[in-house]
């Protein structure tokens, strides 16, 4: 266990800089809130949340897009697997430095929204229900891009991991199939923050949030069976 | 014997992605390294020595064939808890270089109690010991090799696996890594050493071997190989160098190489001219020769009776 979360906090640690500017954007709501007035811009400060928030999803493909394609390409990918680390557990850390990654967000986030939304009657449980939905859809779709990126190029590892993310529930919208709606329950989970308004904060369900974890165990499995065929030392160019 | 690295008729083939084309980096390749020596690794650019070593660390899995480090199959990580690895090219994380050391320590497995100490130590072992507070992104090349060197070393390994450790080191460094090398082997470790320098692999070596295009080419003791059957120098005095066709003036006397099979001949022609021999010794060949010899000829040593 100890390898796996030195290698999570050692990805969150490379990606500081990308995890700070979407902190900005946090400090950005937290802006509007102290000099625009909470109570009287309820609206304007739920829609910044809600950008901010979806905003993270995207951010999250493309630390799994691409966290092992920059270690290959920089050859640091050696040395740790050199060590007595192996390959589920270097893609375990990786899942975890994500997963931290989003946390650390999400938690920034939801302080914020607690704080700017609460006082403009937006009820703070909801909030953090919404950060929630938000942490188990970023860390479900890191790892689906994850899984990709053991054996696509990033661009393709993004394309592809939209394409899984938004085709089931266009469908389940579209063609009437509800059911495809929960065989990729991210956008699910980023239509109920985005869908959430002061009139109505949305129900708390928690099936879709359950169906992300398992997806996401199930995802890292596979893409630990994918890794451990992979030839690391070859070039990625 | 008990072997430390084994490689059984290891062949390692590549194909391109979409294309049919295949290229061969090692064909039926097959090598024992016995505990306790020093094994240099030869081979021009593109010979499948780096192939090798990675998929002696698992980075890559043979087309056909199998290995074992320590005992266990390739890439099995609990072993290569015990081996020490410095990559051709040292890429390291962004970060002061006793921290570093300590993570690559701490993911092996190695205590935070003993990390501390053992840091320092490895640091001070490949000179680093005033930079050890300094971000290795400031480095200098031959500075990062070092501190790839100190990672590898951290967990005190069994055998180290040291891919061109020496390339891109100063005159004094590079002596500082050999003694290191050489006290590794005092203390019992396994060193596999692959190199383009050859005079260093001449001097730290017990055993060596040359690949060429995939092929095993030359095998053997480093002693027995530098050491040459076929020329002979002759040192004598009391003759001219124009009796003799190469001979060569050298401090006072002159000497002759000749053909082990025309000694003879030569040192008769010595006493006929009233000469005095002074010494008669077997030439020793340098690696550069071996290595040049080797990759020119078109033969392997492969399958199951190389060594």
């Amino acid at each position: 266990m100890k390898p796996v979360l030195l290698i999570a906090i050692n990805f969150v640690r490379e990606q500081r800089w990308p995890i700070l500017v979407m902190l900005l954007s946090v400090l950005l709501l937290a802006f509007l809130g102290l000099t625009t007035g909470a109570a009287g811009r309820g609206d304007d400060l739920l829609f910044v949340f809600k950008q901010v928030a979806v905003y993270f999803v995207a951010f999250s493909v493309f630390f799994g897009c691409s966290a092992i394609y920059n270690e290959r390409r920089s050859r640091r990918i050696l040395s740790v697997l050199s060590k007595a680390v192996s390959r589920q557990q270097y893609l375990s850390g990786l899942v975890l430095g994500i997963t931290i990654a989003c946390a650390i967000y999400c938690f920034a986030l939801g302080m914020t929204g607690s704080w700017t939304l609460g006082e403009a009657g937006f009820p703070v449980s909801q909030v953090w229900f919404l950060m929630i939905c938000l942490i188990a859809a970023c860390t479900l779709a890191g790892t689906v891009a994850l899984m990709f990126s053991t054996f696509l190029n990033p661009f393709f590892a993004a394309g592809a991991t939209a394409a899984v993310m938004v085709v089931p529930f266009v469908l389940s919208r579209t063609a009437g199939l509800s059911y495809l709606e929960f065989f990729m329950p991210v956008s699910t989970l980023a239509t109920t923050v985005i869908t959430s308004s002061f009139n109505s904060p949305g129900k708390v369900s928690w099936f879709p949030v359950i169906l992300a974890v398992l997806e996401t165990l199930l995802y890292w499995l596979l893409s630990t069976r994918i890794f451990s065929y992979m030839d690391i030392a070859v070039s990625v160019e | 014997m008990s072997y430390v690295l084994e490689f059984e008729q290891v062949t390692k083939e590549y194909r391109g992605f979409l294309s049919r084309r295949q290229f061969c980096a090692l064909d039926n390749f097959t090598l024992r390294v016995e505990a306790g020596e020093i094994f240099g690794f030869l081979g021009p650019n593109g010979a499948g020595k780096t192939t090798a070593i990675h998929l002696a660390m698992g980075f890559m899995r043979p087309t056909q064939g199998n290995g074992r480090v320590l005992g266990q199959p390739f890439g099995h990580a609990a072993a290569r808890r015990r081996v020490g690895f410095l990559p051709e090219n040292v890429a390291l994380y962004p970060r002061r270089a006793e921290r570093l050391v300590r993570f690559y320590g701490a993911i092996n497995g190695m205590k935070a109690a003993q990390l501390s100490k053992r840091a320092a130590e490895v640091l001070e072992m490949v000179g680093l010991k005033d930079d050890a507070k300094r971000n290795v992104s400031r480095f200098s090349r031959g500075m990062l090799q070092r501190v790839g060197l100190a990672q590898a070393l951290v967990n005190d390994p069994e055998l180290l696996i040291l891919d061109e450790p020496t390339s891109a080191l100063d005159p004094v460094a590079r002596v500082t890594v050999r003694e290191l090398l050489l006290a590794a082997r005092r203390s019992g470790k396994t060193i596999f050493l692959s190199s383009h320098l050859l005079s260093e692999v001449e001097l730290v070596c017990d055993r060596v071997a040359v690949l060429h295009h995939g092929h095993l080419v030359r095998i053997g003791r480093t002693a027995d190989l530098l050491h040459s059957s076929e020329r002979t120098e002759i040192m004598a005095r009391g003759i001219t160098p124009a009796s003799f066709a190469g001979a060569v003036v050298h401090d006072g006397m002159v000497r002759i190489s000749v053909l082990a099979l025309e000694q003879r001949k030569t040192l008769e022609r010595i006493w006929e001219l009233g000469g005095e021999v002074i010494s008669v010794v077997p030439q020793r060949r340098s690696m550069e020769e071996i290595f040049l010899e080797a990759t020119a000829e078109p033969q392997a040593i492969t399958g199951k009776g190389a060594p």
